[in-house]
């Protein structure tokens, strides 16, 4: 979640609501819509809606960069079940850095955000 | 034996060396013996993990109110008990509803938190090499099998309960066996400790972070990118964890 983080770190303005899922445009990030349309389509069970957001991915990045974006999704798939399932809080440094990001997001609507209650 | 292998030939695409080493790896190590398992329970709880995604029962759950209703039986593809076939099919299909209350459930049915992150370890990984493969558009690695031997029994001394529902292992505390652990790193963070009861989940996981996303101790470093540039990788893993209902 260091969205925020980077984009003051590069002075880029980003739509942060895109984490939502509700993007208008390319919210400030080289092909957000289909980097969100592609991470949709992983998440979900319809193969052929898969294949048409993979295709559309790989016509706007390089071979490189698309699987950079497969081996992020893979990570985050590690990342957020050994979370889920340790009960960590959130780490402080992070908390400072994403705090406001949160807070408009609204992702303390998540189940998993008890575990970091006081943060 | 059937050896660790991984063929990215269908996606059409160049793979990074790093990824093919760290993705043999990965199944190299979970054939393995563990701290609490024998390499054939732990490539049978990643079987297990892939299963969920067949699962009637998984999936009438995930679409229900209540991740414990209906009552049933787990389609199953291993002899694991039935707790340990519950725990990776809930973590692959419907981790964002895990609660302390269930957790402490798991343990009070007498599964010990040794094991209990061993497994989610072991069910966490498979499932990350399982999206990296359906997100590239190939099959699944075939798993490999097992390497015979039994588990090691070994638990980090000084890992202590505290801020998470599992006992962790804080980086003051990691000597001995686990001097290495966290690498001498500033930056250690909650995730990677996560793992501490089992040493070697801590690695696999250091190593899966630093092909596949970047580095730990890198990661609070806003300017480290990779061929995509950090907006977009943070947006990627900011969306996963949105779908998942990750807090953290």
């Amino acid at each position: 979640m260091l969205l925020r983080a980077s984009s003051q770190a590069t002075r880029t303005a980003v739509d942060l609501a895109a984490v939502n899922g509700e993007l208008s445009g390319h919210g400030g990030i080289a092909h957000a819509a289909e980097l969100v349309a592609f991470v949709e389509a992983v998440a979900g069970r319809d193969d052929a809606r898969l294949s048409g957001a993979r295709q559309a991915l790989r016509a706007v990045l390089t071979p490189d960069q698309f699987v950079d974006a497969c081996a992020v999704i893979g990570a985050f798939s590690v990342v957020d079940r050994i979370a889920d399932a340790t009960g960590i809080p959130l780490d402080e440094p992070m908390a400072a850095l994403t705090g406001d990001l949160r807070d408009e997001l609204d992702l303390a609507r998540f189940r998993s955000s008890a575990n970091s209650r006081g943060l | 034996m059937t050896e660790p292998s991984v063929d990215y030939s269908a996606a059409g695409v160049p793979v990074r060396e790093d990824l093919r080493r760290t993705h043999l790896a990965m199944l190299e190590y979970l054939r393995q013996p563990g701290c609490w398992f024998t390499g054939a329970e732990r490539l049978a709880i990643a079987a297990e993990s892939r299963n969920a995604l067949a699962c009637p029962l998984c999936l009438e759950r995930r679409a229900s109110l209540s991740p414990e209703h209906p009552k049933g039986d787990h389609a199953r593809v291993s002899k694991l008990p039935e707790a340990l076939v519950e725990i990776a099919h809930r973590l692959r299909l419907d981790p964002q509803r895990l609660s302390r209350g269930w957790f402490e459930r798991v343990q009070t049915a007498g599964l010990e938190e040794g094991p209990y992150v061993e497994l989610i370890g072991i069910a966490a990984f498979t499932a990350g090499i399982d999206f990296f493969c359906r997100s590239l558009g190939i099959e699944p690695f075939p798993l490999p099998a097992p390497v015979p031997g039994e588990p090691s029994h070994h638990r980090p001394q000084n890992a202590r309960t505290g801020s998470a529902w599992v006992s962790m292992l804080a980086p003051e505390d990691a000597t001995g066996p686990e001097a290495d652990l966290y690498q001498g790193a500033g930056f250690v963070p909650n995730i990677a400790r996560a793992l501490s009861l089992v040493p070697d989940h801590v690695r696999v996981l250091q190593l899966e972070s630093a092909s596949h996303y970047v580095a730990m101790p890198d990661i609070p470093n806003p300017l480290i990118r990779r061929s995509l540039d950090r907006l977009q990788m943070e947006l990627v893993a900011a969306r996963v964890s949105a779908l998942n209902e990750c807090f953290y």
